[in-house]
């Protein structure tokens, strides 16, 4: 049975609708990310999950129960908030034991389980200190203890690293997945950072205007994208796009941008004269002697390798070659990709209608 | 704004200090004037110009107000259970009801928080009669009870307001932080929000309590002798043939002291309250 499921979930606000028939199935200790810009709806429909909010259509169910009706602590959820939310008067053990004293736990009870917590996050040497005594990283930390401490079913975390710096937010990340790897309870996540959601997932919502746009496994979403919006959220750098319009080639069909000509994957679900948008990840990029005619505008060295961007036919076109590339900006050069690389989508509706079908 | 900006001219800084300075000497005069005046003979003060040579300051105003000090002692205790009591029960009742104006969905809450203050708009003296009526009926004249209610009237709105204020300002976060972990609107209230409303709170109840301890025009309707506060017992140093100005000025200088001190004492606390609460009025 599925833990958690949203069916055809609606939330307005006035005239304002940020949530659309939202479904979403999540599987019990699964690690699920809802990912998408801000303004998107994913954290209206975590708040609602969390009973903070009420939708204004359709049904939320744990543990197949409808728990529309359900205040927050009756669901059994933990939430952590983006800001924290620490009580600034309260010290870190009287914040991590506040929800179990307000369950009329006893003190001694109450003592024993918020310093186990405190202890499995380095939180001991801290107990006694107020939020405003913490770093950034350490109240982050409090906040999850916070939720720790009262064993929920359904972890809830709202960009809850957002505030912190580059290298503690990559620490916090992998702490929060081998907590998750530890403990096995059903998380979902809000961010808005594809790195962050496809680093620590099992699975990814990714949302775009209050809609779910697809729901797969980081693998799924990046290779297989269901939609332009998606193809454009996933991947750095950001997937290039052009415009082109579907004729015959030797080998079946092709999409001609300009002089250009692009083998398109087998089973597009094209006909020649359509027009189409082809999309390419920057790694399935390869310069060559042969192929599409580009010039070098940029090189970019970043380590263990190279963003090179090229001006073609079709604009713009990032080519992430391994290593230092040694390439002379405004040379002229080449490019080729794959056939079964490329990603095709419907100009008007947006959805893929060719590229890769496995994974 | 930018940094260009804020780099004010001379001119500038110095129109402001002259404002702050016309500003002072305009609120002080009368503070200033009260304290020489409590220690100037009858003679000096209204000699015109007043003669403030040094043979002309004194005690005596002061000996002669401790001569009578039992009806200035009656009026202090008087203004004291007057202004605490009614103090006391503007906080207990107005921070729930700002909490739930500010915070919690009730429908049409900022109408009611007008109609609130739109009951300070009423000069006193329109319903001072009236009330002057239901009261002696009632048989509560001259009770400093009575006397605490009435200004509890006037308290609630303004504590509710500067409170609202405050309560509006305070995160989201923590009260939903707080839902999640199991607490209802009023144990957020009360383990949540009033722990870190001291500020707010201390400021709302000098105020009330400064406002409820000099309120004179009520005092004089709603009470005879039993009730009566202290700028009332000051206000009889001003006889019926003659004036003793100097010794009514050291009663009134006896009993603003106790005001003045809780300012002083609570002045951090009164600066940081009112940044917040009018921050969003």
């Amino acid at each position: 049975m599925p833990q958690v499921e949203l069916r055809n979930i609606s939330k307005s606000f006035g005239s304002v609708t940020v949530c659309h028939d939202v479904n979403l199935i999540i599987e019990d200790r699964a690690f699920v990310t809802l990912l998408g810009p801000s303004g998107c709806g994913k954290t209206t429909t975590l708040n609602m999950l969390a009973g903070l909010e009420d939708p204004s259509a359709g049904d939320i169910l744990m543990d197949g129960q409808r728990v529309n009706e359900r205040s927050p602590v009756d669901r059994d959820v933990a939430m952590v908030f983006q800001n924290y939310a620490l009580y600034p008067h309260m010290t870190v053990a009287e914040n991590i034991g506040f929800t179990l004293r307000m369950r009329h736990m006893g003190r001694g009870e109450i003592r024993r389980r918020v310093e186990e917590v405190a202890r499995s996050l380095e939180l001991g040497p801290l107990l006694d200190r107020l939020p405003a005594q913490l770093s950034g990283g350490q109240q982050q930390r409090v906040a999850i203890g916070r939720a720790l401490v009262r064993e929920p079913r359904v972890f809830l975390f709202d960009e809850p690293f957002s505030n912190l710096d580059a290298s503690l937010r990559i620490r916090m990340r992998a702490e929060v997945k081998e907590l998750h790897q530890r403990l096995g309870v059903t998380s979902i996540f809000v961010t808005h950072d594809q790195e962050e959601a496809m680093s620590i997932s099992d699975q990814i919502a990714v949302m775009s205007k209050g809609r779910i746009e697809q729901f797969g496994t980081p693998e799924e979403v990046y290779a297989r994208p269901a939609t332009r919006t998606v193809a454009a959220f996933i991947g750095n750098p950001q997937i290039d796009l052009a415009s082109g319009r579907v004729e015959h080639g030797a080998d079946g069909l092709i999409c001609r941008v300009g002089e250009a000509e692009l083998a398109l994957p087998a089973g597009t679900e094209a006909v020649a004269g359509q027009a189409v948008e082809v999309g390419v990840r920057s790694e399935h990029v390869q310069l060559s002697d042969t192929g599409a005619a580009a010039r070098v505008r940029l090189v970019q060295p970043v380590g263990p390798a190279t963003h090179v961007t090229l001006d073609w036919a079709g604009g713009t076109l990032t080519a992430t070659l391994p290593g230092i590339a040694r390439l002379a900006a405004g040379s002229a050069t080449a490019f080729a990709i794959a056939p079964e690389n490329l990603l095709v989508f419907d100009p008007d509706s947006g959805k893929r209608i060719g590229g890769r079908t496995d994974a | 704004m930018s940094f260009a900006a804020r780099r004010t001219g001379l001119a500038t800084r110095l129109g402001v200090l002259l404002g702050l300075g016309v500003f002072l000497v305009w609120s002080l005069a009368p503070v200033v004037w009260l304290v020489l005046s409590s220690f100037l003979t009858q003679r000096a003060l209204i000699a015109q110009p007043p003669d403030l040579a040094p043979a002309s300051f004194t005690l005596q105003n002061f000996v002669a107000v401790m001569q009578s000090a039992a009806s200035l002692g009656h009026g202090m205790l008087n203004s004291f259970i007057v202004a605490s009591f009614s103090t006391a029960l503007a906080l207990a009742l107005g921070a729930p009801a700002a909490y739930a104006l500010a915070r919690l969905s009730l429908p049409r809450a900022n109408v009611i928080s007008f109609m609130i203050l739109a009951t300070q708009m009423l000069p006193g003296i329109a319903i001072a009669i009236p009330l002057f009526i239901v009261i002696t009926r009632l048989g509560l004249i001259d009770n400093v009870w009575t006397l605490g209610l009435v200004y509890l009237s006037f308290n609630l709105p303004i504590v509710i307001w500067i409170l609202r204020g405050f309560f509006l300002g305070i995160p989201q976060g923590l009260e939903r932080a707080a839902a999640v972990d199991g607490a209802g609107p009023v144990r957020t209230f009360r383990y949540i929000i009033l722990p870190i409303s001291i500020p707010p709170l201390a400021a709302a109840a000098v105020f009330a309590f400064i406002e409820a301890w000099n309120e004179f025009f009520f005092a004089l309707i709603l009470t005879r002798k039993s009730a009566e506060t202290v700028p009332l017992v000051v206000a009889q140093f001003a006889g019926q043939y003659q004036t003793v100005f100097g010794q009514m000025m050291a009663a009134a200088l006896i009993s603003v002291a106790p005001v003045i001190l809780l300012a002083i004492i609570f002045k951090d606390q009164i600066v940081r309250g009112f940044a917040d609460g009018m921050m969003k009025g």
